[in-house]
């Protein structure tokens, strides 16, 4: 199957989402998630507001390995994990792009975990491209472009559908990026820089445009790949999130699963 | 006691840390974690038992074959069996008495 057919196997939504809190998001994603597992919805592309700073961890990292509580205390910023892999984010809202798909998985049938990183992107790759950025994947799961690390994607599968989700740094306030997350020496060890803040090289710098406008740029190159209708959370949708927040994303359990 | 710590990453992959104890020999409270992609979520609990009470002197390829026999089931991406036994081999090594 040719791609431009994967994305065409179905209608799609895109939804610009209103700003919501950092454990809300968390539980949206899941929440969506399940919902098109069970076919309650169609595949859908959320773009995300954020309407508080936070950390985000992967759901396999050490809470302590990758973030200095205190620091994140003193400057308010929530911390939270999330549902799949990967490392840990820095977010403060103006300045960090994000979005998730949502979908069957059949739309990367056959496909290598590598291959379906890339593949979900393009999209978003092309937006970039079409704002003078040449960025690419560098596997497993960065986006780079030669001037530095723009974003990173994750993806986690559940009854027959795919999340895969990314954010791209805007800008960066790398001091306070530093500050709250723990950058240990080993993981920089192939990066081939010493500074882990010189590692991230963010869009406003590339492209010299507003937020807002790299925003519709990803919307209307998501739309042309996928004629995707544009549309809003139901309340349904959120009360499912909310009650996951309450059960699981703001639980100790879960924040400290490996402590 | 002291918590032992090792880490490793592979190259073009993720980083595994490792974090356990060694009592009488043998490795306990093993914790795995990283910033590598795993599915099951289970598979975690498969790789960090298969571990526990091992002996600390358990060599690389040994270690790496148990991992390898708890992850059957698993997919992982970004660290592989060996990847962990190494991270655990520099934990032990981190703790021996001349290090």
């Amino acid at each position: 199957m040719h791609d431009a057919e994967r994305w065409r196997q179905w209608p799609w939504q895109v939804i610009h989402d209103a700003p919501r809190p950092p454990l809300l998001q968390m539980a949206l994603d899941e929440a969506l998630l399940a919902a098109v597992a069970a076919g309650r919805r169609p595949a859908l592309l959320r773009l995300w507001e954020w309407s508080a700073p936070a950390v985000v961890i992967g759901r396999f990292q050490s809470l302590r390995n990758e973030v200095d509580a205190a620091a994140a205390a003193r400057h308010g910023i929530t911390v939270v994990r999330r549902i799949t892999g990967g490392g840990a984010m820095f977010i403060e809202p103006g300045n960090t792009i994000t979005y998730s798909l949502i979908a069957p998985d059949r739309l990367v049938r056959g496909m290598s975990a590598g291959e379906s990183y890339a593949f979900l992107d393009a999209w978003a790759l092309a937006a970039l491209a079409a704002l003078g950025v040449a960025a690419w994947y560098q596997p497993i799961n960065d986006i780079t472009s030669s001037a530095g690390k723009i974003g990173g994607a994750a993806q986690t599968r559940r009854a027959g559908a795919v999340l895969h989700h990314v954010t791209m740094a805007y800008d960066i306030d790398a001091a306070r990026m530093l500050e709250v997350l723990r950058i240990g020496r080993e993981k920089l060890s192939d990066k081939g820089t010493a500074s882990a803040a010189r590692r991230v090289d963010p869009l406003r710098r590339q492209t010299g445009l507003t937020r807002g406008q790299v925003m519709a740029q990803l919307a209307a190159s998501f739309v042309g790949t996928t004629d995707a209708t544009p549309t809003t959370l139901e309340p349904a949708d959120l009360a499912a999130a909310e009650a996951l927040v309450a059960s699981k994303f703001a639980t100790p359990e879960w924040l400290a699963t490996l402590p | 006691m002291n918590r032992l710590h090792g880490e490793y990453k592979q190259p073009g992959g993720k980083l595994v840390v490792v974090d356990l104890l060694v009592i009488d020999g043998r490795l306990c409270q093993v914790q795995l974690s990283g910033d590598f992609f795993l599915a099951p979520d289970e598979a975690l609990g498969w790789l960090t038992d298969a571990l526990e009470a091992q002996p600390a002197d358990l060599a690389l390829e040994p270690l790496a074959a148990l991992l390898a026999a708890a992850a059957a089931d698993a997919e992982l991406l970004g660290v592989s069996p060996h990847g962990i036994a190494t991270a655990v081999r520099r934990a032990i090594a981190a703790g021996a008495p001349d290090a």
